[in-house]
């Protein structure tokens, strides 16, 4: 099996601006690939979710990729606050974003909800005060 | 696919303008001339605003050849009545276009952009939230951008076919006439939708003609239209509205029974960004999303006469009656009862470009590659290498369809090094030769000396 394909973003807090361009360019490398739109859409839901947590909640943060032939793994590394109770985060509805976030139309509690519905494989390793990984997986077959 | 652009190749310099001017990067210039990668193409016309050698010009029908058969029956985008010196109010205009031999169709118009704006409000009461907002289906660039960048948007798209398609439709119905029908287009992107429908259905229409070209005929035989405006019917104007951006939008809104939240932009870039908002969920809450690709609206398309600030001037002063009045929607109701007259029957395919290998562990080396020639390119986006930019010509290389040494920063870095690998083996010498060597000779001497 060939070497996965490795994609690396960095997302800096509160960049509002150009959130979405990592979710762009996992799509579109995704189609060059020609995986199937039902699943680079999914894949782009949850880059897009991921980057804007990073922008709200976790003070910037890198997102990385990586496509082989079974599966897309996409991951979010930040080194921000930390999840305090994790099973709320993943409940809808539930937010912790400040004023200026929801005065833009983001931290309606849907983010972490999304993206887990998204994905195959959820996992959150987290510890307040140091940061959160989050690591999602959508199988091709 | 058929298009609407016409090449010529006598004038085109290579001068890469036109490259970047193309929303989905389907313009290359190989060997000093345009090539246009036609699957890519969305007939928007953004390339011929881009080329000033007029290299790129509209492939439309010959209106003096369709005129030469007699009197012409014709369908018209509501553009053309604000491209004349006055405005010509469509029931004025009428009676000056029969006098000129062209029979346009007012009545089966009328009713088909009534009926269409009839039936967008029906389907957008008839939606969940989320299945919300649904997106206008007149501008056909739009429809093909969609079909090629954004096939996540495709579902969103109205099916109701466009009403210059039903009017067509309506018209042969009521007159069974199996005369062509010729449209009057104010852009390539219309031009395209006559010839290439997106639906399985033939178009209802037989020619397109620019309307640039009608309209300078028009002026050339000196036809006069009565500006004044009494006594008119207002309520027949609605489809007029639809020449300008938010015209359509405006009409469904006066036929819906709820408020809705539009959004209508025009412009390119305007549609792109939308486009790509709408694709990431970022527009929850909007019922209806209205995007033309020319400024403006169809008053900025590239094949109009009138400069699209005069013409919308002109527009703007016109009355008209929006009011829907009971007898009026109970037709409405009765047409919209005939499915087979406006609704598409199956959903719009999605046209996206072929990606880099059909096997999937193929396409992974290939994008590996692509990622290797990228990273060696300046990143300037010259254009020189004939492609819109260097991730573009990354693709190419990596699809096959160019060397590396087409970007010109690369060739001259391989000239560089084979200079001085000619350097270098300049200073070998035969080995016969290698023993007599003068000039260290006397070097040496010197140092002694």
């Amino acid at each position: 099996m060939a070497d996965p394909i490795h994609l690396e973003y960095e997302v800096a807090a509160d960049d509002y601006q150009t959130a979405g361009t990592a979710s762009n360019s996992v799509k579109e490398t995704l189609k060059m690939l020609g995986i199937p739109t039902a699943i680079s859409r999914r894949a782009a839901i949850i880059t897009y979710e991921a980057e804007m947590n990073l922008v709200i909640h976790g003070g910037g943060g890198k997102i990385v990729a990586n496509i082989d032939e079974k599966q897309v793994e996409l991951m979010t590394i930040d080194e921000g606050p930390g999840i305090p109770n994790v099973d709320k985060a993943v409940q809808e509805g539930f937010t912790t974003a400040g004023d200026r976030a929801r005065e833009m139309g983001f931290g309606a509690g849907m983010g972490l909800p999304n993206i887990k519905r998204n994905a195959d494989i959820f996992e959150i390793f987290t510890e307040v005060g140091k940061g959160t990984t989050l690591r999602t997986v959508i199988n091709l077959q | 696919m058929a298009h609407s652009i016409r090449i010529s190749y006598s004038a085109c310099h290579g001068c890469v303008n036109c490259i970047k001017s193309c929303p989905t990067e389907a313009i290359r210039v190989i060997a000093g001339s345009i090539t246009i990668i036609r699957d890519l193409c969305v007939d928007c016309g953004e390339c011929l605003r881009a080329c000033d050698r007029k290299a790129l010009g509209l492939d439309d029908d010959d209106w003096d050849l369709i005129r030469a058969h007699g009197e012409v029956d014709a369908i018209t985008d509501p553009t053309f009545f604000a491209q004349f010196s006055s405005y010509w109010h469509p029931e004025r205009a009428r009676e000056a276009l029969l006098g000129n031999g062209i029979n346009m169709l007012f009545d089966d118009v009328e009713d088909a952009f009534d009926l269409s704006a009839y039936a967008t409000a029906r389907m957008i009461e008839g939606m969940s939230k989320d299945q919300l907002p649904l997106i206008s289906i007149y501008c056909p660039a739009v429809v093909r951008l969609i079909q090629l960048e954004f096939p996540e948007l495709l579902s969103r798209l109205i099916l109701i076919e466009n009403p210059l398609e039903i009017a067509a439709e309506m018209w042969r119905k009521r007159t069974k006439s199996f005369a062509p029908l010729t449209l009057i287009s104010p852009c390539p992107a219309k031009i395209t939708m006559v010839r290439d429908p997106v639906g399985n259905q033939p178009s209802s229409i037989q020619h397109v003609v620019s309307m640039k070209k009608v309209v300078h005929t028009l002026m050339a035989s000196g036809v006069k239209v009565s500006s004044d405006s009494p006594g008119l019917d207002l309520e027949g104007r609605r489809f007029a509205e639809w020449a300008r951006r938010g015209g359509e939008s405006k009409h469904i809104l006066k036929f819906s029974k709820r408020d809705l939240r539009i959004i209508a932009v025009s412009g390119l870039r305007n549609t792109m960004d939308l486009l790509e908002q709408l694709e990431l969920g970022r527009l929850r809450g909007v019922d209806f999303v209205e995007c033309r690709t020319c400024d403006i609206g169809c008053f900025g398309g590239i094949a109009v006469a009138e400069s699209r600030f005069l013409s919308h001037m002109k527009h703007r002063n016109i009355e008209t009656d929006w009011a829907l009045m009971p007898e009026r929607a109970e037709q409405l109701d009765a047409m919209l009862a005939n499915e087979k007259l406006w609704k598409m029957n199956e959903p719009i395919p999605s046209k996206q470009r072929l990606p880099l290998s059909s096997d999937l562990s193929e396409a992974m080396s290939r994008l590996k590659q692509m990622k290797a020639v990228f990273a060696e390119l300046p990143h300037i986006d010259c254009g020189a290498c004939g492609r819109p930019s260097c991730k573009a010509m990354a693709e190419d290389v990596a699809r096959e369809q160019g060397e590396i040494t087409d970007c010109i920063f690369k060739l001259r870095e391989d000239i560089s090094s084979l200079a001085s690998q000619i350097i270098s083996l300049a200073d070998l010498q035969p080995n016969a030769l290698k023993r007599i060597q003068p000039g260290k000779n006397i070097k040496v001497n010197a140092q002694r000396g």
